[in-house]
């Protein structure tokens, strides 16, 4: 009998289909009768095809690179050259994304105001309308148009150096956000026209436009609002992105947003994170040959957003075809999330940290995603503002090194030839030759290669 | 220390308008974003103007961005009542002024006519397209004749009025202010309606204030069907006060009397999923 309980011990014959964590969710909902949620990013239980798959391919004797960590290789920025009087200008290619006050605390936003202000570059308002202390924190700020219109305010709108035309986001596209009742305090629910308390799901569509042709002449009204001054970008979820970029661009859009499917969010049902959109390494591909195939690339700029955590996929993505990418989560990664600090916190909500996603309930143990003011105190706005800083700095650095071990003296001119794929799905996917082949398998999305 | 580098001025409009005065420490190298200079805050359409200066144009020939730009020059030379011929129905037009100003269209307007608004006081003789109004803060727009789909769309003050008939998705997202119906509206009016008044004196559509978070929508006809969680509640003498007070400012009258219009305010039962996990709600709840 104790031989045959040791062996049962050692040898546990686990399912792969019936994983603990299949297991878990599934009586987790038997008891909910309902879909789960969650907050920060995908769970994703596979891996998907990402920036990881490609490998750079630096200057040996065809090429000659340049010094380093010495010589000169810009990060400057400009986006918005189509239409806009006034393009904005950023000293570095990484933007911070539309997370709303509300999702976000005062302080994360006020944080994040202030460190895109320190490092020349951009902040996003959110789905819950500018926060005027992030206006006076930021020198370039983008206004967020949004379905679900809460806080806007054509005061605000005049006062931003970009308009977000926002149509859907990489995390869930196709639905609007969501904030939970424990997130919707008296201060929120005042900036939204809510009652307080409630569960607020922003619409999914734009209550004033329907369609892309709708949309040309949305666009034009916005213009004639803001005489014609700032840039307009049209921001999206990664779908048919080859198709929905075109759209975008024909429609009148000075720069197209997308949002891959590893795109964070501040709640989300699991299977909307999970399985809707594609990956990040797809939608830039699919967005350059787009814009390549109606002849606007270079004209319209293109933003990259989703799951970008460092400055190789920044880099990468640079390389594929992007202006600038947005990061979301990893500047909430930078200003505590899922750091070890306050555990018991942690453990109350049932998580440890590095496994946090619970920003849905409005408990964050380091003050970032919750509207308590007791949580919201945990996030000293200086020191959180220094580390993002910092972050941006060596994402800043990582970037320029490898566009100087290629040889290019501007971020912007890294291609995807510097660029070989370690997978034959990534070579697929990219465009780019698979590692000791130089074949591209599938023909790549279509663009133009340099010869 | 070095001194804080920037003092909060009480006296700067931007303050006025609710931007927030907080001071940084030991950040020398920040630059920071001042509405007072130009280059930053834009701000073309909020003029002093004057009322009994009266000025006319004919628009057949110009498009939207001439019409504007017109507007515009003429409020920026004090115009406080402005007269715009044959709109023809472009698209765009009266968008984005933010002040006092008597502008008469005596024609039709497009899609997004007088929309992001803050304050003017419009009429406009003809029909409009979608979305008129999108989007105001407060002032007041009057249409004669009959209004396409997305009628003040997420209109947050103010007071929109059609004298004739409407589209679908009337008020959608409003988040205040009170739209005036006088004919009938279409399919999904009020729909995740947040705030405001919605008063349908004619037939209502299908689905009508489906999934209203809060608001009133009062209709003076025939309801086709009310949408998710928008149910009927009882007629007050504050309501009744004030339909009469606000309809006989635009000279509109209740069919059978604002007594026997119908109520339909959130059910609420929307209001919560109670979505928080078990383990969750333990200790959120």
């Amino acid at each position: 009998m104790e031989g045959s309980s040791v062996a049962e011990k050692a040898v546990l014959r686990h399912s792969r289909i019936w994983r603990p964590e299949i297991i878990e969710d599934i009586q987790a909902k038997a008891e909910l009768g309902r879909y789960r949620f969650r907050g920060f990013s995908a769970l994703l239980s596979r891996a998907l095809p990402s920036f990881d798959d490609l490998t750079f391919i630096p200057c040996t004797l065809t090429r000659i690179p340049l010094e380093g960590y010495r010589e000169k290789c810009s990060t400057k920025t400009v986006l918005g050259t189509r239409f806009a009087r006034k393009p904005i200008e950023l000293d570095i290619p990484i933007m911070v994304t539309g997370m709303s006050f509300g999702a976000l605390s005062y302080n994360a936003k006020v944080a994040l105001a202030r460190a895109a202000n320190r490092t020349g570059t951009s902040t996003t308002t959110g789905d819950g309308g500018m926060l005027p202390a992030e206006r006076e924190n930021s020198k370039t700020l983008i206004y967020e148009v949004l379905p679900s219109r809460y806080g806007f305010n054509i005061h605000h709108m005049k006062m931003a150096n970009a308009i977000e035309l926002t149509v859907g986001q990489g995390a869930k596209p196709g639905t609007g956000g969501v904030l939970l009742g424990a997130k919707v305090s008296e201060q929120i629910s005042k900036t939204r026209d809510l009652p307080p308390g409630v569960d607020q799901r922003s619409p999914c569509r734009h209550p004033d436009w329907m369609g892309p042709d709708d949309m040309v002449i949305k666009i034009e009204e916005l213009r004639e609002a803001t005489d014609w001054q700032v840039p307009i970008f049209v921001k999206m979820g990664a779908t048919r992105v080859f198709d929905d970029v075109k759209l975008a661009a024909k429609a009148g859009a000075d720069v197209v947003v997308v949002d891959g499917m590893e795109g964070g969010t501040g709640a989300s049902p699991d299977v909307l994170l999970d399985h809707t959109g594609i990956p990040t390494l797809a939608a830039v591909c699919e967005a350059r040959a787009a814009l390549e195939d109606i002849g606007l690339y270079g004209q319209v700029q293109l933003i990259i957003a989703g799951g970008i955590r460092s400055g190789a996929d920044a880099a990468k993505a640079l390389s594929l075809g992007a202006d600038a990418v947005y990061l979301g989560t990893a500047t909430l990664i930078a200003l505590n999330c899922n750091k070890p600090i306050y555990v018991e916190d942690y453990h109350k909500l049932g998580t440890e940290p590095y496994a946090c996603h619970h920003c849905h309930t409005g408990r964050c143990p380091v003050g970032i995603t919750t509207q308590d003011p007791e949580l919201v105190a945990r996030l000293e706005i200086n020191a959180a503002t220094d580390r993002v800083v910092n972050l941006f700095n060596a994402l800043c650095a990582e970037i320029q090194m490898l566009a100087r071990s290629c040889g290019k003296a501007d971020v912007h001119d890294l291609e995807p030839e510097d660029l070989r794929a370690l997978t034959l799905e990534a070579s697929m996917i990219a465009g780019v030759p698979l590692v000791g082949t130089n074949k591209v398998f599938g023909g790549g999305p279509g663009w133009k290669r340099a010869t | 220390m070095a001194k804080l580098t920037k003092e909060p001025d009480q006296k700067q409009p931007a303050h006025r308008v609710g931007l927030h005065t907080e001071q940084l420490v030991g950040r020398t190298q920040q630059i920071f974003f001042s509405a007072e200079e130009e280059e930053n805050y834009f701000y073309p359409d909020s003029l002093t103007v004057d009322f009994a200066k009266r000025a006319e144009f004919d628009a057949a020939e110009m498009d939207s961005r001439q019409i504007n730009l017109t507007i515009r020059q003429l409020m920026g030379e004090g115009h406080g009542t402005i007269v715009v011929h044959n709109p023809l129905a472009k698209h765009s037009l009266g968008v984005g002024i933010l002040g006092r100003l008597q502008l008469h269209f005596e024609g039709s307007l497009g899609y997004f006519g007088c929309g992001l608004i803050d304050g003017p006081n419009i009429h406009i003789k003809g029909r409009v397209g979608w979305s008129c109004a999108e989007n105001m803060l407060a002032g007041t727009v009057v249409i004669e004749k009959n209004a396409g789909s997305s009628f003040g769309a997420a209109l947050r003050g103010g007071d929109l009025v059609c004298r004739g008939d409407v589209g679908g998705r009337t008020g959608i997202d409003m988040k205040g202010g009170t739209i005036i119906i006088g004919g009938r509206t279409g399919a999904f009016s009020g729909f995740m309606m947040q705030r405001g008044r919605l008063i349908v004196l004619g037939n209502a559509g299908k689905n009508l204030g489906d999934s209203m978070y809060d608001g009133i929508i009062y209709v003076g006809g025939r309801i086709e069907s009310l949408g998710i969680d928008a149910v009927p509640a009882e007629m007050t003498e504050l309501d009744v006060d004030w339909l009469n007070r606000k309809l006989k400012t635009y000279g509109l009258e209740a069919p059978k009397g604002a007594e026997n219009l119908q109520k339909i305010v959130a059910g609420k039962r929307l209001w919560n999923y109670d979505n928080l996990e078990p383990a969750e709600k333990k200790i959120v709840l």
